[in-house]
């Protein structure tokens, strides 16, 4: 059985998920969609227990209604886990995973600014990557963003009289 | 007293010391570069630059202290200036000595290193002030060795007058080749008097970006630049008139020969060090200069101390 | 003293692309450091998503200006792997080619950096000459220094002839011996060794912890290498060693360099001999079906991974990229603890910071309400011309002399 099968098998037999959710797509890249309520229970255990000790990366998806987020958790031996899991576009809110991966909270932060999830748990800090001042409420990955909605609001007038 | 002035002004005082300072760091910029491979500067370059930057608008901070910002500069140019006067140069005459002028001439090129730091302190910005703390850090490291660098052969003369010394030495040229610790130990000491690498830490570009320095501008820049290209020239030839006695009594057209190669050999040197170094940190700095360089001065102190009671009954 | 802050950056002279560090120092020592990303986006995520695959791919290669075929072909993976396209074997190789010599070129301008933030300028100056011999091999190969736009979907834009591939072995020759030169500098010159050694220390525990990548983690003893942990392009055909370096300091992460520069040299001697014959491209397909795919790849500077979701039309539906960058900035905060402010720039240099590709997304167009205008390249040429005439300078006149110089 291959590596790609395992992550496979084990998931399927400790969680039940249903075939569909879970996607070999080549060798060592294995997609898992994961409903947000079970989200922490099989991160917790791919990290712990499955030994994926490495966050790549965290992408953000703008799906219409909702938002989806990928958590793309790398081993060892090559393979990459990437889990997904979604939550609706009117509450989007997160449970931070920055006490597994300290070093994710950068990616964290950018979900929250980039596409505008709320990230309970995520410790203070500055912000990333869009600049102070920026307009609450506009996060430019949503797709119904637009740069024109800048106008008027930012930068604002201030701003300009350093030059 | 027309003499008097044209000595002060022209020869062998201000004017000279301007264009043999630019020709010295033409000298050591062309090598540099030609040492790491580059084409390096056309010979104008320095005084080129020197132009420029005289041309330019004068900037002073807001919070700075203006008198001093403005004073700094001239202060550090006249001290070095002035402590050329005592230095043999082409023979065993200075142009001014007096008993007790060593001392003197070691004192006057303190007084740029302190002009350094009062100038930065007195800019009021952070990377200035930073650079300030470590110009006075570091002068406590390295002046103490050179002290008792140059102390040693006046030892060993017996003399504390520069030119009685470079008497001395003319008579007993062979003296000379028990100062050689001394000698390596000033060149290192010049360096860091010069605030070069190894020794740039006050004014590390990538850390603290211009040091001391930070916030001139203009002529006041253009004053500092040109007062360390003469401290080179001055150390230079401090540095050879105490170590380095030779041909001081083929007359003033040989003399002058030998002193110029003196001078470069010592700058060509000087360039060498900084290409083949890395920069230190300041702490790197000072124990350098505490364990190794001062006790080799002091044995050094210690050589000629017993050499004057052999030699010199 | 008192503590005080100090700031590195957005413009500071060690940092050669904008990013703040807030120092709290302590006389010299380093109490904390504070970070604030951000100034360099330029919304290619975004942007990304309005353009066609080959229009993005362009973009993509230009989040960066040295990893920038890592960021090509990182993408174009994802793309080609989505539309379901097998790389002809030839392709595989050039860009295998093309990455080893990037990480050549990477390396050494490194090297040179790292020199220069220690106030070792003679190193910034030899092997930034050294590294002119690559970029001329770059430009030889691909048209291009920087920027090489060798990938294309579907395989390689150009071939590489028989003599381009003698020619190449000639240079491994030189650059080997140079190399060679630059690990006695490092093992033997004393200053060197005494601004790096113990500065930046991080240790294993927290590498792994905060996620650092590439050669600033496999300092810290982390035996992590995509290209042999999760093989893509050539080589997996070639043999090669990781390097990993157990001094968890800023000169570990200078010995792991230079030594994969020594493995960069034979890989390309492995890759110039076993090149297979045959055609360099496919024919790609305009529109992508849809799906997802995760791609990695070994840059430069580390794991440098991307994202691409396809929705079946000739434009992405979203393109994340992750820079190695941003996951190795995690740990310098830990590597700044009770450093000196000496050790600031080469602390910082010796993740091999590249923030333009750490930062990618923001505004796109200008809003401020300023005058807006299109002109295109032949009126801007025109404009120019016209401009530098009424200065007095006349272009059509010194062309004339310069072609009657060449005649001459």
């Amino acid at each position: 059985m291959t590596n790609e099968e395992k992550i496979k098998k084990e998931l399927l037999e400790r969680f039940g998920f249903s075939t569909e959710q879970i996607r070999v797509a080549r060798e060592r890249r294995v997609f898992l969609e994961v409903p947000h309520e079970q989200f922490r229970r099989v991160f917790e255990h791919a990290v712990n227990g499955m030994d994926f000790q490495h966050l790549c990366t965290i992408t953000g998806l703008d799906d219409g209604d909702t938002l989806a987020f990928v958590y793309h958790l790398a081993r060892l031996d090559g393979a990459v886990l990437s889990l997904k899991t979604r939550v609706p576009k009117a509450s989007p809110v997160l449970r931070t995973i920055s006490d597994l991966f300290p070093g994710g909270m950068i990616y964290e932060r950018e979900l929250a600014d980039l596409l505008g999830a709320r990230v309970e748990g995520l410790p203070e800090g500055n912000r990333y990557p869009l600049p102070e001042g920026w307009p609450d409420g506009q996060h430019p990955l949503r797709k119904d963003w637009k740069a024109e909605m800048l106008d008027g609001v930012y930068p604002k007038e201030e701003v300009k009289s350093h030059g | 007293m027309a003499w008097s002035l044209f000595n002060l002004l022209i020869f062998p005082g201000f004017l000279f010391l301007f264009v043999f300072g630019l020709a010295m760091e033409f000298v050591d910029r062309k090598l540099y570069a030609r040492l790491q491979n580059r084409i390096g500067p056309p010979w104008f370059q320095p005084f080129a630059d020197f132009v420029k930057l005289a041309a330019k608008e004068d900037i002073i901070p807001e919070e700075a202290d203006s008198v001093m910002f403005r004073l700094m500069p001239a202060f550090a140019l006249a001290s070095v200036v002035t402590a050329f006067f005592y230095i043999p140069l082409w023979s065993t005459q200075s142009l001014f000595s007096f008993n007790g002028d060593l001392i003197v001439v070691i004192y006057l090129l303190t007084i740029p290193t302190l002009t350094f730091f009062l100038a930065g302190w007195h800019s009021t910005s952070l990377f200035s002030m930073i650079g300030a703390t470590r110009t006075l850090t570091q002068l406590f490291a390295y002046e103490v060795p050179l002290f008792m660098a140059i102390l040693a052969p006046a030892l060993l003369a017996g003399t504390w007058s520069l030119s009685e010394m470079t008497v001395f030495y003319d008579q007993h040229p062979a003296y000379a080749a028990f100062n050689i610790i001394g000698l390596i130990v000033s060149l290192i000491a010049l360096q860091g008097k010069l605030e070069r690498v190894p020794f740039d830490i006050p004014e590390a570009e990538t850390e603290i970006v211009g040091g001391t320095f930070t916030e001139y501008s203009g002529r006041f820049l253009a004053m500092f630049r040109i007062a360390i290209d003469i401290e080179a020239v001055v150390g230079a030839s401090l540095i050879a008139a105490v170590f380095l006695p030779f041909g001081l009594g083929l007359g003033a057209a040989w003399g002058f020969v030998f002193y110029l190669v003196k001078v470069l050999a010592v700058i060509a040197l000087l360039a060498l060090l900084r290409t083949v170094l890395a920069r230190l940190r300041i702490e790197q700095m000072v124990i350098f200069c505490w364990r190794i360089v001062a006790p080799a001065a002091l044995f050094q102190l210690l050589i000629n101390l017993i050499l004057s009671g052999v030699l010199r009954p | 003293m008192a503590n005080f802050k100090i700031p590195i950056g957005p413009q500071h002279p060690a940092l050669k692309e904008p990013e703040s560090f807030t120092i709290t120092l302590n006389g010299e020592t380093i109490i904390e450091m504070d970070m604030r990303l951000g100034y360099n986006h330029r919304g290619i995520e975004k942007a990304c998503e309005e353009r066609s695959y080959i229009q993005a791919m362009y973009l993509v290669e230009r989040v960066c200006g040295i990893c920038s075929h890592s960021h090509s072909t990182c993408f174009i993976q994802a793309v080609e792997e989505i539309a379901g396209l097998a790389i002809p074997a030839r392709a595989q190789y050039i860009r295998t080619i093309i990455a080893e010599l990037e990480r050549i070129h990477s390396h050494l301008l490194w090297l040179g950096v790292a020199g220069h933030e220690i106030g070792f300028d003679t190193l910034l100056m030899y092997s930034w000459r050294d590294r002119e011999v690559v970029m001329d091999t770059l430009a030889a190969l691909t048209g291009n220094r920087v920027n090489y736009g060798i990938n294309t979907i579907g395989g390689v834009r150009r071939d590489i002839s028989k003599e381009h591939l003698a020619g190449l072995l000639k240079t491994m020759d030189i650059l080997e011996e140079r190399t060679k030169y630059y690990i006695e500098v490092a093992s033997e010159e004393i200053t060197l060794i005494q601004r790096l050694s113990g500065v930046g220390f991080i240790s294993h525990e927290d590498t792994v912890m905060l996620g650092a990548v590439g050669p600033t983690a496999r300092a810290s003893g982390v035996d992590r290498d995509i290209r042999r942990d999760d093989p893509y392009l050539a080589y997996k055909d070639i043999e090669f060693q990781v390097i990993t370096d157990t001094h968890n300091d800023v000169y570990g992460r200078t010995l792991v360099r230079v030594g994969e520069l020594m493995q960069c040299y034979s890989m390309i001697r492995q890759l110039v001999a076993k090149i297979p014959e045959g055609p360099v491209t496919v024919k790609a397909p305009r529109k992508i079906p849809a799906g997802e795919a995760f791609s990695r790849y070994e840059a430069p500077r580390g794991e440098d991974v991307h994202y691409v979701k396809a929705n079946g039309t000739d434009k992405a539906e979203r393109v994340k990229i992750r820079a190695p960058t941003l996951a190795n900035l995690q740990s310098v905060a830990r590597m700044m603890e009770n450093n000196r402010l000496a050790d600031v720039p080469i602390i910082i240099a010796a993740i091999d910071p590249c923030f333009s590709c750490t930062d990618r997304m923001i505004r796109i167009n200008d809003t401020a309400g300023r005058r807006k205008e299109t002109i295109s390249w032949q009126a801007l040429r025109t404009h120019s011309l016209e401009w530098y005439r009424k200065q007095g300078v006349d272009f059509k006149d010194l062309n004339a002399k310069m072609r009657q110089r060449m005649k001459a």
